[in-house]
This record gives structure tokens, C-alpha cells and sequence, in this order.
């Protein structure tokens, strides 16, 4: 048996409940004064959950696992595929968190939660006792939807970028490096996945780059959707700046229907092949793959089918009433997979735990998506979204109002600054 | 009554052709399936309802070096007369009516308290990180 030191009793219960808890106060008392908050993930929603807790709440513990050092955000990231912003700029790290909110960021990864232990393990051996714990970890990808595509080859020379990061400049990179008149394929997968715009968001920005540069290149978008949001403000974009529906249009969206949706990536020849037999070859091959629940909600028996299900009251998981799943894993339909969204699911589980630690109600919860999306520089549109509470095993109601392709160019050049305006005031919100 | 029923008719047409030619798309549940909601279930608190806010107006609404305007410290009766002039569309703008639709004249009211309360500061306020720093020494110490 192993011997138990006093350095594993902290990670366990914590210096705090080394000094009070075991010389004999109770563990209510505990509780109720030093609760421990586990935040699984620094992203948007983790991030969120550590500020906003702690406006509510100067005495709990807040801690943070997350595997890497700094946070990129995604918004922005097609900015850089275009190769008008940097990864730099949308880098952060945690220290604004560890300083100003007293948050403990631990860089590591979660690997499993002891639920009736009320623990949660780390990769590299620690393991955190929690009181609340949210998990917020982003999605993974299926790579196999798509017969031949592999994780390997996204971190090699075919990147998905759906994950702002390393791959993010491979296609960037591949992008500036594409022969005259040459072709990029993307593909656009099955709802629900992060950020429903930014497929035609990041080949607008890529065709009006090559307009430059390439202008007898192309873009063709393989969708495995008949529809998707911003269809008619993009679609009257690509019409009148890149030629959609001419024989010489320098962008082409193909629908499910029409034959777009793909099924095989064959390397050595740089072709896509779709449900309907055709082929296509592309000089860079962009696959963004369909996407489940983040691996560690699924190993952790969080997950029905793809999303984590929830309690709508306060994100509270149907599997244990003191684990909380926010952010892309959640199965939020009709909710999208944003950064905002899951900031603000932040805001209601941190409310839902406050008033619980506090012994008051925890009242309803509200939430909004006021999202923002770009054609170019100085077209933008944008969606306002509410979700209203419909009952507790219920999903939430939603009503929207956005943005319709409009004459006026200064509509769509006020909504461009709008976008951009989001953009930094979205990352001061969550990471500062 | 017919004659007026024709004026109406007309009338709509007419603002038809001369609204900007920016129609949103609606969708989702209709404005009596909000208010009926609305009504199943108390009311969401002012907290709740003005830290959705913050992605475009900052934290407790207190941006200062942006386009979006600041919210802390607003004139509760200024944002009351403002939200509600937004929900109609009798007030020209971008994004705040598709935003402001939804709310009755309650939550309105909620909003414009919670923003009146926040200090106009831009956020992060100078004392913040003191007086955290000073709860979790004092906290090491129980």
C-alpha cells in the first residue's frame, strides 16, 4: 500500500481543508466557505466560468486544468488563414485570470472523475477533490467521417484549422503557396458544429485574397448541408464580387443535394470523392470534419449519442447533479456551438452554484447569441438570438432576428465594424 | 370601417416599399410564445439578464474605449426609454432592435437598475485584484 504524504493530501483536499477540515471543523462548514470549483478547460466557457465565479464569490477555489499554456481564440482564426491577422494577436494567456481572480491554473489534462469520490484525476497523476466541477472542453473531431482523412494527416499537410492554432498557418501557408489558377476545396459538415458561419466566412476571405493575387483561381465549398446560416447574405456576396453562377465564378458552393457532401479524401492524387461518385481535385484540401463531444465527456460517461445532455435549469449533467457541462459539448440544441453562447452558459452555472452555496433560489436562466460574421473587411452580418427557459427537461426556446443581404452598403460596412468591435470586446470580457 | 381597413392596407404597403431594403430574417417562436413564457416562470434576475450583455458592452456593461456604447452607470430612465423605443423599431439601429425585441417591460426595467448600479469605470476597476488578493490571504489564514 502506499504511504499517503502530507503533498498528497493538499492535492486532495487542498491546504485550506488540510488546516481546518481535518483538525475537526465540518465539512459543511467547508463547504460553505471554501468550496472548491474544478474547471475542466481554459477556452471560452472555462475561462467565463473562472471570472464570473468569482464576481459572484470572493471565498470559493477556483481551479482551471488545462493542457496548454495559452488560449487561442478561434474567432478571428479565418483572419489568419487570409493572412490579414496573426495568431499572435488572438493569443491570451492565464495570468490575467491567476492574478486579478485568484484562479489556479493547472496545465494538464483531465483524464477521469471518481464521482462518488467527488475527484477528479489528472494525466499526469494529481488528483483534484472538487465540490462543483464544469466541464468545458470543446469538441473533438470525427476524422473518419470522411474515408482517408486521419488526425495525423490534419496536423500534417491537409489541416482541418477548426482548432485556432498550428494548423491554422499550415492552410495559410498552403493558401499563399497555390499555383496560378489553381483550386481549394472545403468542405462544410452535418449541424451542429463551432461556429456555423465560418465555413463560408474563411473561403469568402480566401477567394477575395486570391481575387488579389490568383484571380483565375477557385474555391470550391462541398457542403453535406442543404442550407446554412447567412445563405442568402453570403450567397449575394460570392454573386456580386466573385462571379457565382458564371463559368468563370472564383467561388462555387455545392449542397448535399446538389452532390457535395464527402466521403473520401484520397491523398496521393489530392481528391475529394462525394456521396454522388463525383471527384474533385484541389491544390489544398481543407476538410473541416463533423464534430462529437469533447473525449474527455465521452470517456467520462457524460455523453448520450454525439452531446452531453443537461438539466436546463443550470447546466447541471444528467449523470451527476455537481458536474456541470457548457460550451461545444453540450447537446444545447437549439443553441449554436459559439464562444458567446458557451460565455454565457458560463454566467448561468456560475449564478446556479452561487446561489446553491449561498442556500438561495437559483431562479431562471437567459441566454442570448448576438453573433457576428464577415464576407470581407467591410461586410459584415449579424444574428441576435434569445434562448428562453421552457422547463427543466426541456431545451430551450429560441427566437432570432439576422441579417438579410441588404442593399446598402453602409448596413453591411456598420455591421463589418460591429464584428470587429465584438471581437475585442468579447476577448477583454472573458480574459480580462 | 372598409375605407380604414383599405388606408391600412395601403399604408403597410407603403412602408414596405420605403423600409431599408435590409429585411432581417425572423425566426424561431412567435412574440406570444415569449410573453407566454415569460409569464410560466419567474422572471429572470437583473444579474442574469444584464451579464448577457457583456460580450458587446463589456463586463457589467462598463467598456469605455469602444464603439458599443458603455451601460454602467446609464440613466435607468434613459436605457428604460431607449430599450423600449429599440423593441419597436422606433429608433434607427443596426443590431439593437433584432436585440431588444424579446424583453417585456419588466426585464427592461431590471436591466436599466442592474446598468444605473454598475460603476462607470472601465472594467478592470483599479480596487478588484486588492480586494480579491486580501479575501484569499485571509482565507489562508482560517
Amino acid at each position: 500500500m502506499n504511504k499517503i504524504t502530507r503533498r498528497d493530501l493538499i492535492k486532495l483536499f487542498g491546504t485550506t481543508a488540510l488546516s481546518t477540515g481535518l483538525m475537526g471543523a465540518s465539512s459543511l462548514a467547508f463547504a460553505s466557505k471554501s468550496a472548491h470549483i474544478v474547471i475542466v478547460g481554459g477556452g471560452v466557457g472555462g475561462a467565463a466560468s473562472a471570472k464570473y465565479m468569482r464576481l459572484l464569490n470572493p471565498d470559493v477555489r477556483i481551479t482551471i486544468v488545462e493542457p496548454e499554456p495559452k488560449y487561442i481564440f478561434c474567432p478571428g482564426s479565418n483572419e489568419v488563414v487570409a493572412d490579414f491577422d496573426t495568431l499572435e494577436s488572438l493569443t491570451v494567456d492565464f495570468n490575467t485570470l491567476k492574478s486579478r481572480y485568484a484562479v489556479n491554473i493547472i496545465q494538464d489534462r483531465a483524464t477521469e472523475i471518481d464521482y462518488a469520490a467527488k475527484k477528479l484525476k489528472l494525466a499526469k497523476g494529481d488528483v483534484l477533490s472538487y465540490d462543483k466541477l464544469i466541464v468545458s472542453p470543446g469538441p473533438d473531431f470525427k476524422y473518419d467521417a470522411v474515408e482517408g482523412f486521419s488526425k495525423q494527416l490534419a496536423e500534417g499537410n491537409f489541416p482541418a484549422a477548426w482548432h485556432a492554432g498550428p494548423q491554422t498557418l499550415v492552410l495559410r501557408d498552403q493558401i499563399n503557396a497555390l499555383p496560378q489558377g489553381g483550386t481549394v476545396l472545403i468542405t462544410s459538415p452535418v449541424d451542429p458544429y463551432r461556429c456555423p458561419p465560418a465555413p463560408y466566412e474563411r473561403a469568402s476571405f480566401i477567394a477575395n485574397k486570391l481575387k488579389t493575387v490568383n484571380p483565375t483561381a477557385k474555391v470550391i465549398i462541398l457542403d453535406s448541408k442543404d442550407d446554412f446560416i447567412f445563405h442568402d447574405v453570403y450567397l449575394d456576396y460570392w454573386e456580386k464580387m466573385h462571379g457565382l453562377g458564371t463559368p468563370d465564378a472564383r467561388i462555387e458552393w455545392i449542397s448535399k443535394k446538389s452532390g457535395g457532401h464527402v466521403t473520401k479524401l484520397d491523398t496521393k492524387n489530392r481528391t475529394l470523392t462525394t456521396a454522388n461518385g463525383q471527384v474533385h481535385k484541389g491544390d489544398v484540401i481543407n476538410i473541416i470534419p463533423p464534430e462529437m463531444a469533447g473525449s474527455f465527456v465521452r470517456m467520462n460517461g457524460l455523453s448520450e449519442g454525439d452531446w452531453a445532455p443537461f438539466n436546463s435549469k443550470d447546466f447541471s449533467t444528467k449523470r451527476d447533479k455537481d458536474v456541470y457541462i457548457i460550451g461545444d459539448s453540450a447537446a444545447a440544441d437549439p443553441m449554436p456551438k459559439t464562444g458567446y453562447i458557451a460565455s454565457n452558459q458560463a454566467k448561468v452555472v456560475t449564478k446556479a452554484i452561487h446561489a446553491e452555496l449561498t442556500g438561495k433560489d437559483i431562479g431562471t436562466p437567459f441566454i442570448t447569441n448576438n453573433c457576428v460574421a464577415l464576407a470581407a473587411d467591410d461586410w459584415g452580418m449579424t444574428v441576435a438570438e434569445t434562448f428562453r427557459y421552457a422547463g427543466n427537461n426541456k431545451p430551450f426556446e429560441e427566437s432570432y432576428i439576422m441579417s438579410d443581404p441588404t442593399k446598402n452598403p453602409f448596413y453591411r460596412h456598420i455591421r463589418a465594424e460591429v464584428a470587429k468591435n465584438w471581437q475585442r470586446t468579447f476577448r477583454k470580457d472573458i480574459y480580462s | 370601417m372598409k375605407k380604414l381597413l383599405l388606408l391600412s392596407a395601403v399604408t403597410g404597403l407603403t412602408c414596405m416599399l420605403q423600409a431599408p431594403a435590409s429585411f432581417a430574417l425572423t425566426g424561431g417562436i412567435s412574440a406570444e410564445e415569449n410573453a407566454k413564457l415569460r409569464a410560466e416562470y419567474p422572471m429572470p434576475s437583473a444579474e442574469m439578464l444584464g451579464d448577457n450583455c457583456s460580450a458587446c458592452h463589456g463586463t457589467n456593461g462598463a467598456e469605455f474605449n469602444e464603439a458599443m456604447p458603455p451601460l454602467a452607470g446609464m440613466d435607468k430612465n434613459n436605457f428604460i426609454k431607449l430599450m423600449k423605443e429599440y423593441r419597436e423599431n422606433k429608433f434607427p439601429s443596426i443590431v439593437m432592435h433584432d436585440v431588444a425585441h424579446v424583453f417585456s417591460d419588466e426585464e427592461i426595467e431590471a436591466m436599466g437598475d442592474f446598468f444605473a448600479k454598475q460603476k462607470p469605470e472601465q472594467w478592470t476597476r483599479p480596487d478588484w485584484n486588492k480586494s480579491i488578493k486580501q479575501h484569499a490571504e485571509e482565507h489562508s489564514h482560517e
